[in-house]
């Protein structure tokens, strides 16, 4: 047995342990009880069905860790209830002794479970099994299971001389409590109470969050003595003006003083004491002053002091309960092994699996969340990574494949990589994908380089797969597998080497806790932005600000950035402008795997620690929002989700260019592109028409599928944008249909719906629809550009 | 610590037998306690609603509201209930009501049922209060909609009741978009 098996059996062991405690105490609860015989008939039956249950489940339990005694007694115990349940055997005191005895004895056995002390009991454990079976024979020797007199002295005659027929240390000992009978009450060893306490995560999570929340009032204590520390400050400016004032104020005591030396009239007189009496009160005042600033600086430092102490016991306190929540990464990677022997079986490949730190410790959360990324990329290395054994073996491969899963600490991060030795990513067929998605312009796909092409794999709808299967192939799961890793303040990447195998890489942060931000204004609203995801903050004149190919750009390193304006990406209101153009413009810039852009914030307010919380269960997915933190003053703010940002950067630049290309082309009398429109309702048939004509397009709507069937016969159309949901015949039939037309099989569908889940939008991809919008998030740009893309 | 073989199960069903006999028992024909509800009422827009006390964990102030970007117009923002966020909708934009703007007087009627979990946005809340549900009438020929869709029913005082398991589990209700 290699270590890592021996490590692993010990903490079986320590599972089953605490499992097995459970199983007895059900068993003992339930024994008392139908001991008492206060409950109905009904509710014993009930009672003995537990206890026959719990009995079993401990049995399986035992067997699995090969805990042969336990198993034994478990299996006696189990027929004799099943005896019972079947009413073939009365209850006795005499059974509900021998009963607890065997109960005693499975704590004792349970207690050495792991111990390696398991040999003197075993003798007593041997015995008691006997006398189970003693029990069950007896059973059947009894004709007449109700005369309870006759099983008792049945039992006493054969059971209790049993033991002396043994000569074992046992009766030495004198713990085999047999006379219980007469009513003595077993005094077995109790167990020592269990050291693990199984507490449900849900309330674990919640005390976590109570805890998290002292973070505000740590953040909160902590502006506290920024803003008496400034009360402080505001004292030298008095003091400043204080001493300044001084030689004044000499100078009128001075004179003062002169004055009652020369003896000058009365009036003189009096209004020089009247004099003395304002300087002697400046001096009070002064005195009173100073006294106040030193108390001050006294409660500042306490204060100071009581804020150091609270930050430090809530990062405690906080690292504590994380600690709680930590668990090794063995507990997600343990299923592997055996999907992947049954998957790889399955398709009728030869994969090995190899796993490597698997006991190094994350968050909790983190590895519930990782575990879809990471059944999805083991999938995809055994379905089209690695290739059959025969495609190796003509490789000069061997005939078996390997998946490496490493896991690797990396300073307060956790590297995890899982790679294959298979066929590598083809580049050419993400590059085919990528066109046959027409996210990218054409021109631009033929020249994106190896590692830009690469990043494409985790877009959504990009599949190098040529068919679907029921594993994978729809192009959906690796971006669904950056989302996620995405929203828990990872990034994943991907290297590839043809025939050498493929690599994805997740680097995750050890905890879902805190992180750094930068916290941003815009008009009244603050925002956050992972720290992680900003690359420089700016200030710039705003000359400095370029416009180059239509789009604001700034030049950053000798380089030149585009600009975007937060807010309008945001789609917030537009803010009125809030300073000079002479004025310094603040801007963030922001980047994501190579791709930097600018953006224009009112107010770049400060860097702070921030506790990433979710949006709960409503807001499942927001645009450009990942998700919200607490800050200092209890209020919420938004935490911006950075690789969004770009992308609606991008297509909002895009979207600006592609107006002003509209002017250009309206000048030349070019043939407009026609549409057919499929909707049920008049509304957004009119709606559509409207904002597809002033676009540019000629327009025809049909009510259905059906009728947009019959005004296919008298036109051609260049696009078809159709609603799901419609009498007689829907969208996604209306889509088949037409894929499934000779002629018409190639026209673009864009659906338009308001069935916003992802299986539908995997039902519109099956179909063959070549763009899925969602009503909810229908704004025209987003169609009209999506439309722009497909004719 | 992680879950074992839940030995739960048997309970479980125990209980689940219990409830299943306990159902089986014939209601009482004059039997006035059944078919009471316990009804939230609150106001909105001027227009008395209510709410099945079921669906509400809780009701509480709406203060320090934050409006999230990029959603759409039914949701009002988040708030912090005790370290979690809790999301706000406006029911008015779905009942096409007259938007009076917020208040400090303004309530939050936490809706969930274990599944789904948001915030309602209420003026006034008026009470608690035990109602038949026999003397509800289906619906009104003047609610349109949306406001039909979610109806329970409307009292004998035109009082509407919103059936609040609906609202929950309209899919509708959530945000999910990518970019």
């Amino acid at each position: 047995m290699t270590d890592k098996e021996a490590a692993f059996l010990k903490r079986l062991l320590v599972t089953f342990k605490i499992e097995a405690q459970e199983h007895l105490q059900g068993m003992c609860a339930g024994l008392l009880r139908l001991e008492k015989k206060e409950d109905s008939a009904e509710e014993r039956a009930e009672l003995v069905e537990i206890i026959f249950r719990e009995a079993h489940s401990l049995k399986g339990a035992a067997r699995a860790v090969n805990q042969v005694e336990i198993e034994s007694l478990c299996q006696g115990l189990e027929g004799i209830f099943a005896a019972l349940k079947k009413n073939a055997l009365p209850t006795s005191a005499l059974i509900f002794d021998l009963l607890q005895e065997v109960l005693d004895s499975l704590a004792l056995a349970l207690a050495d479970v792991g111990a390696g002390r398991t040999h003197k009991n075993k003798a007593l454990q041997r015995q008691l099994v006997r006398r189970l079976e003693e029990v069950m024979r007896l059973k059947m020797a009894v004709e007449v299971p109700d005369t309870l007199t006759d099983v008792e002295a049945g039992l006493q005659e054969n059971v209790v001389p049993l033991p002396t027929s043994f000569d074992t240390p046992i009766q030495e000992q004198g713990t085999i409590p047999h006379h219980s009978a007469y009513g003595e009450q077993n005094v077995a060893p109790h167990p020592a109470m269990p050291d693990t306490v199984r507490v449900s995560t849900d309330r674990l999570t919640s005390v976590l969050l109570q805890a998290e929340d002292l973070l505000a009032a740590k953040f909160a204590s902590s502006q506290r003595v920024l803003d008496m520390r400034s009360a402080s400050a505001a004292f030298g400016a008095w003091k400043k003006e204080w001493v300044r004032f001084q030689p004044v104020l000499q100078e009128l005591k001075r004179t003062g003083t002169r004055g009652e030396a020369c003896g000058q009239n009365s009036d003189t007189l009096e209004l020089q004491r009247s004099l003395t009496r304002v300087l002697d009160f400046m001096d009070w005042n002064s005195d009173a002053i100073m006294s106040l600033e030193a108390r001050l600086k006294v409660e500042t430092t306490s204060t100071e002091r009581d804020s150091r102490v609270l930050g430090g016991m809530v990062n405690n306190l906080l690292d504590d309960m994380k600690q709680v929540l930590m668990f090794p990464f063995a507990s997600l990677l343990e299923i592997l092994p055996k999907i992947v022997r049954d998957l790889s079986r399955d398709i009728g490949k030869n994969i090995e699996l190899e796993i490597r730190g698997e006991d190094i410790e994350i968050d909790r959360r983190i590895l519930e969340e990782l575990k879809d990324p990471l059944l999805h990329l083991v999938r995809n290395c055994i379905d089209h990574g690695i290739e059959s054994s025969a495609e190796r073996l003509a490789k000069g491969k061997q005939a078996g494949g390997t998946i490496r899963i490493t896991v690797l600490p990396l300073d307060d991060k956790v590297e995890l990589t899982i790679a294959d030795d298979g066929g590598g990513i083809s580049l050419e067929a993400v590059r085919s994908a990528v066109l046959k998605l027409g996210t990218v312009q054409g021109d631009k796909v033929a020249t994106l380089d190896d590692q830009e092409l690469l990043a494409h794999v985790f877009q959504s709808g990009v599949t190098t797969s040529p068919i679907i299967t029921e594993i994978s192939g729809r192009g959906l799961g690796l971006a669904i597998v950056r989302e996620k890793v995405e929203k828990m303040g990872g990034t994943v990447t991907v290297e590839t080497a043809p025939d050498s195998g493929t690599t994805f890489r997740i680097v995750l942060p050890l905890t879902v806790a805190t992180f750094r931000g930068i916290l941003v204004r815009l008009g009244g609203n603050l925002f956050v932005l992972p720290a992680m995801h900003v690359a420089r903050v700016l200030r710039i004149k705003a000359e400095e600000v370029k416009t180059v190919e239509n789009r604001e750009t700034i030049s950053l390193d000798g380089e030149p950035v585009s600009l975007a304006r937060l807010a309008a990406v945001l789609e917030l209101p537009a803010p009125p402008a809030e300073r000079g153009a002479s004025e310094l413009l603040q801007m963030v810039v922001l980047s994501v795997s190579n791709t930097r852009i600018a953006f224009l914030v009112d107010e770049i307010v400060s860097e702070l620690e921030v506790l990433h919380k979710g949006l709960g269960r409503q807001l499942s997915r927001v645009r450009n929002v990942v998700g919200a933190t607490v800050l200092g003053n209890g209020r919420v703010a938004p935490v911006l989700n950075v690789p969004d940002l770009l992308k609606s950067a991008i297509r909002m630049a895009d979207f600006s260019s592609l107006r002003g290309g509209d002017n250009t082309t309206g000048d030349s009398p070019a043939r407009r592109n026609l549409v057919l429109v499929v909707d049920d309702s008049i509304t957004t048939r009119t709606l559509l028409k409207n904002i597809l004509e002033s676009a540019g397009y000629d327009v025809v709507t049909a009510v259905d599928g059906i009728d947009a069937g019959t005004k296919f016969t008298n036109h051609r159309f260049d696009i078809v944008v159709s609603d799901v949901e419609m009498p007689r015949m829907n969208g996604f039939d209306l889509t088949a249909a037409i894929r499934a037309d000779k002629v018409l099989k190639d026209v673009p569908v864009v659906l338009v719906t308001a069935l916003a889940s992802r299986e539908h939008q995997e039902r519109g991809i099956d179909v063959g629809a070549n763009a899925y919008i969602v009503k909810s998030r229908f704004d025209q740009s987003n169609l009209l550009e999506v439309m722009k893309k497909l004719v | 610590m992680r879950e074992i073989t839940p030995p739960e199960n048997d309970i479980q069903r125990i209980i689940l037998k219990k409830r299943a006999a306990a159902l089986a028992v014939e209601p009482k024909e004059d039997g006035t306690e059944n078919d009471l509800i316990e009804i939230v009422e609150f106001l909105l827009a001027d227009e008395y609603y209510a709410i099945e006390s079921v669906f509400i964990s809780e009701v509480c102030h709406l203060k320090d509201l934050t409006p999230i970007p990029c959603t759409p117009a039914f949701v009002l923002g988040v708030i912090n209930l005790r370290g979690t966020i809790l999301s706000v909708i406006d029911l008015r934009t779905f009942f096409e009501l007259p938007n009076k703007g917020l208040s400090d007087l303004n309530k939050v009627i936490v809706l969930n049922d274990g599944v789904m979990e948001f915030g309602l946005l209420a003026d006034v809340i008026r009470g608690v209060r035990l109602i038949s549900v026999k003397t509800l009438q289906p619906s009104l020929p003047t609610l349109t909609n949306i406001r039909a869709d979610y109806l329970k029913g409307v009292s004998e005082e035109r009082l509407v009741v919103l059936d609040g398991g609906k609202i929950l589990s309209d899919q509708r209700m959530v945000v999910h978009e990518d970019v």
